[in-house]
């Protein structure tokens, strides 16, 4: 969900992504923010991520992540399994007993 | 693909630790400002935002901890904390660290020595090429005989197997020592030295891969004409000792039995030969050479001359099993075509080992035992340790307890705490294998000087007691089990879920830790149980000792020479040369009185005797007895007296008549109240049921010959078949010097063939002192040990008591505060304190009475050696001894801190701490 927030997006610090998934999943997804970390961390020792150090438009500085060429071709690798995925559920649920 | 990356990154992030953690600090603190800036955008107050801001995030401490977690290997990163942890704690607390290493070296340097010495007995390799691959040939004989007879093939064998067996890539030979005359060049002034040589096959180095260290070694051309090229190499021992070092050697001439032969290279300091006795020989000559080493043998054409091992190279590929079953199939067709007493059953390929008969059940379990031994002294290092880290846990009980409250899992501080002890065992490991290197070097120094006293100054201990890569596999091994075992139990024990009492500020409650008590009651009561029994069994073998030291063998060994020559292989000739020299002996003015007959202390010879009683079951007596072969003189030369009865006549021995001697304890035991002279017995010579019946025609006196450790239950001599060539007993007269000085060189003129051969073995120092060095050894190392333990249980006894006392302080200021008597006091502490001792003591005295019955019941055949000396095994003196002896020690153990705790003040006591 981070590198498609990153693909559409561009490049975002933590708390703008966190908020933007705030925002997307209709505040239906409400975790601390501090959770988010492990899978930034993850994401970027894949080397799907690339963060670097810089300044917000209100002049703070923030660590920005860029999604990678490799991060690119991860997200539609998996982007394509979990539509797979979703697909053979709906069948299975759509068969009445 | 990318997990490896992942892999990277993380090992990237524990090494950079600091700057990572700077990092993950700042972006947090980057994510806060900023939601700290959005609720101040949506109206909240600084105040509010910033308190908003961290609830937004879940906690920042919590945030930094999931981006720590995620960004390291959690395990590795843990333990480096642990690690740092516990060398800080250890370093800390010097006194309990230097005593734990030092107690733990104790415990694993004295076991990795014993690993180190059966290590280079049965498990070193060769120093051959791809030792793996080398066996050794060994039969299994009709006999059963054990010893190294089984490892002997003759040349015709070796001869048959090198040109059929194709399962060997190549077949080597060599013989045992043979002990030649040399004269190194230009030294004619001097009398020839003797030499260990060694006859090897042409292929013997290069088959086995070993390169000469200097000039070059013999090939197989070298070996194809019997005489053609009397070449030696010398062995790097031999070559440092002899000549010093001295590299003009090569090339230069050296004199064998009176034959000239070159030098032509040096082995390498690390070949110490292949034999499987563990003597490096000082040179190496081809086979063919074989009459100018072993004159008047025919070793090269005699397919029964059993006088080479047999060693093989597999071809790669080939199968040991497969080998094995054709290499039989050879032999055993082969033997068909000569005839030898000994039939061969079957053939074995062994791997090499530096000794011989390392495979032998027997030998195992000694080997088993005596690790056994020896992990106990470990186990009490242990308990020792366990002990000292439990009072040191104590001091800690609060900080574990705030930690579990925290919320870290049990796991995790038992990890904690492993860490510490794994550390200290390690480090202990570490210590004892130093130690371990240094006794083994000592230990070499010892055995080599033992055996070079009694064997000749010629002799150089091939085993190679240094450690080696299984010996550390086995110290590392050895460390952690060690470190696991004694620190587990306390961690368990202080991870204890029972936080609320130990988190009250309360370090001295009365009734709580019972179990811990009970625990390290226990330890003390198994430290002491163990030293009693290692005590206890050095007190008997210390006993034993004394005895031995003034055991007297009941002959005379002073002036008496053991006297073995090779008289050829001829038996006809043999013989005849044997009388020759037997008629010779008693002419010269230093010989006082010769014999011959069977060797005195060498070996036993225990045949079933059968006695005629009317009155018994099945109207016989069957039994063992020792026998011994003996000329009319033997008796006299050894200085043995005749009670009653008559001695041999000259033509009686001679002809080898069926009369005979038997010893007084002999006499009891089969003729008990009757006269046994007159009467009759049967014995089975050979051992394969055929009987032959003697008549009894006088009574010895009893004496100490199969071993020193025990007279003789049962002895019987009778004259030898006349046939035999047997040892020659020579007693001598006037100065010990001057006469074996004249003997030898009256040795020289009569008979030049046969002088190499020639031993003369002093009784006293060569025979009978040697077993008086066994019986020093064993004590000395039962002392040792035992030594080690009490040692260690008297530090164990003395902090555990310490550690007690100093935790009722409290309990004994109360006391004395409402009047109870110092004296008292010290005695109900020091008493409770003693109380798993006695239990220990108790154990250990069982222990103690079981191991010497163990030692007693060795004593089964007339000529085992009986380690005791003939003290009994529940010999009340020593028993008593080493109970009042303990008790000593541990009351002056518990004594000490009791008598400190009562000088206290009360008031000091009962102030709040």
């Amino acid at each position: 969900m981070i590198l498609r927030t990153l693909a559409t997006m561009g490049p975002q610090h933590a708390y703008g992504i966190a908020a933007r998934l705030e925002q997307v999943s209709g505040d239906l997804l409400n975790l601390n923010q501090g959770t988010i970390y492990p899978a930034l961390v993850r994401l970027e020792q894949h080397g799907w991520t690339k963060g670097s150090w810089s300044k917000t438009d209100s002049n703070r500085e923030a660590r920005f992540y860029t999604i990678t060429r490799a991060g690119q071709k991860a997200l539609e690798g998996e982007t394509e399994r979990w539509r797979q995925m979703s697909r053979v559920v709906e069948k299975l649920l759509a068969e009445e007993p | 693909m990318t997990c490896w990356r992942r892999l990277a990154a993380k090992i990237r992030a524990l090494a950079r630790n600091r700057r990572a953690e700077d990092d993950a600090a700042r972006e947090i603190a980057a994510h806060l400002a900023l939601l700290q800036d959005e609720f101040e955008r949506r109206g909240m107050t600084p105040q509010q935002a910033r308190l908003a801001a961290r609830r937004a995030l879940g906690g920042a401490e919590q945030a930094r901890q999931l981006h720590r977690d995620s960004r390291t290997i959690l395990w590795l990163e843990q333990t480096l904390q642990d690690l740092r942890h516990a060398c800080r704690a250890l370093l800390h607390s010097p006194g309990f660290t230097v005593v734990a290493i030092a107690t733990l070296a104790l415990g694993v340097g004295v076991n990795t020595t014993l690993f180190t010495a059966c290590n280079a007995i049965a498990l070193k390799p060769l120093p051959v090429a791809d030792a793996p691959h080398v066996v050794r040939l060994e039969r299994l004989l009709a006999s059963r005989y054990l010893g190294d007879l089984q490892y002997a093939f003759s040349y015709p064998e070796y001869e048959n197997l090198r040109d059929h067996q194709n399962a060997f890539a190549s077949t080597v030979a060599s013989s045992w020592p043979i002990r030649v005359l040399a004269s190194p060049d230009g030294q004619r002034a001097n009398p020839p030295i003797p030499v260990q040589a060694q006859l090897v096959s042409g292929n013997y180095f290069g088959a086995l891969g070993i390169p000469a260290s200097a000039g070059r070694v013999f090939g197989p051309d070298e070996d194809n004409a019997p005489g053609a090229h009397p070449v030696v190499v010398l062995s790097h021992a031999f070559w440092e000792r002899q000549f010093h070092s001295d590299p003009q050697v090569i090339g230069r001439s050296l004199e064998i039995n009176g034959s000239a032969f070159t030098v032509t290279g040096i082995a390498p300091a690390s070949f110490t030969g292949t034999s499987i006795n563990p003597q490096v020989p000082d040179i190496w000559a081809p086979i063919a050479m074989q009459q100018q080493l072993v004159p008047g043998q025919h070793w090269l054409r005699t397919p029964t001359d059993f006088e080479f091992q047999i060693l093989a190279r597999i071809q790669p590929g080939v199968a040991v099993s497969q080998a094995q079953a054709e290499t039989d199939t050879l032999v055993r067709q082969f033997a068909t075509t000569y005839i030898t007493r000994d039939r061969t059953l079957s053939v074995k390929l062994q791997a090499t080992a530096f000794l011989g008969n390392t495979d032998d059940v027997r030998f195992q379990a000694g080997m088993a035992a005596m690790m056994v031994i020896f992990l106990m002294v470990l186990l009490v290092a242990c308990a020792n340790v366990t002990n000292m880290l439990l009072a040191r846990g104590a001091a800690r009980q609060r900080e574990i307890s705030v930690r579990m409250a925290l919320g870290a899992s049990r796991a995790r501080v038992i990890r904690h705490l492993l860490t510490e002890s794994i550390l200290l065992s390690l480090s202990g490991g570490a210590a004892g294998l130093a130690l371990a290197a240094a006794a083994g070097k000592l230990l070499w120094i010892a055995l080599n000087q033992v055996l070079v006293r009694q064997l000749g100054t010629d002799f150089v201990l091939s085993l190679n007691f240094n450690p080696d890569r299984r010996v550390l596999l086995y110290v590392f091994a050895l460390s952690l089990v060690t470190g696991i075992v004694f620190g587990l139990s306390p961690a368990l024990q202080l991870t204890r879920p029972d936080l609320c009492s130990s988190l009250k500020d309360d370090t001295t409650s009365f009734g709580r830790g019972l179990s811990r008590s009970r625990l390290r009651g226990l330890l003390i009561g198994g430290q002491v149980a163990v030293s009693m029994l290692l005590l206890t069994s050095a007190g008997l073998l210390v006993r034993g000792l004394s005895r031995s030291e003034h055991a007297d063998p009941g002959f005379d060994t002073q002036h008496v020479y053991l006297m073995r020559a090779d008289f050829g292989d001829n038996p006809a000739r043999a013989a005849a040369s044997f009388q020759r020299m037997m008629d010779w002996l008693p002419t010269l003015p230093e010989v006082q009185d010769v014999a011959y007959g069977s060797a005195p202390m060498l070996g036993t010879w225990t045949p079933p005797i059968i006695v005629h009683h009317p009155g018994a079951v099945a109207g016989e007596v069957q039994g063992r007895t020792l026998a011994s072969y003996a000329s009319d003189r033997y008796l006299e030369t050894l200085g043995i007296p005749l009670l009653r009865g008559r001695n041999f006549t000259t033509r009686e021995s001679a002809a080898g008549a069926r009369v005979a001697i038997v010893s007084a304890g002999a006499a009891r035991l089969f003729w008990p109240g009757e006269d046994p002279i007159g009467k009759r017995f049967q014995l089975d010579l050979h051992f394969d049921g055929k009987l032959t019946e003697y008549e009894i025609i006088g009574i010895a006196r009893d004496v100490r010959m199969a071993n020193l450790t025990r007279v003789d239950p049962a002895r019987v001599y009778f004259p030898p078949d006349p046939a035999l060539v047997l040892p020659a007993v020579v007693s001598l007269r006037g100065n010990p010097q001057g006469s074996l000085a004249a003997l030898w060189s009256s040795l020289r003129t009569f008979d030049r063939a046969i002088l190499p051969s020639v031993s003369l073995w002093n009784m006293e120092t060569m025979v009978v002192s040697m077993q008086r060095a066994l019986a020093r050894a064993l004590a000395m190392l039962a002392g040792i040990l035992a030594l080690l333990s009490l040692t260690l249980a008297g530090i164990g006894i003395y902090g555990v008591m310490a550690y007690v006392v100093s935790q009722r302080t409290r309990e004994i200021g109360v006391r004395i505060a409402l009047g109870a008597s110092r004296g008292r006091v010290v005695r109900s502490v020091a008493v409770e304190g003693l109380r798993p001792v006695l239990a220990g003591m108790a154990v250990g005295l069982a222990g103690g009475a079981g191991a010497s019955l163990l030692l007693h019941r060795t004593l089964s055949t007339p000529g085992s050696l009986d380690f005791l000396y003939g003290i009994r095994f529940y010999d009340p003196l020593t028993f008593l001894a080493i109970t009042v002896f303990l008790i000593a020690i541990s009351l002056v153990a518990s004594l000490v801190p009791s008598l400190r705790a009562v000088r206290v003040d009360p008031v000091e006591a009962l102030r709040y701490q």
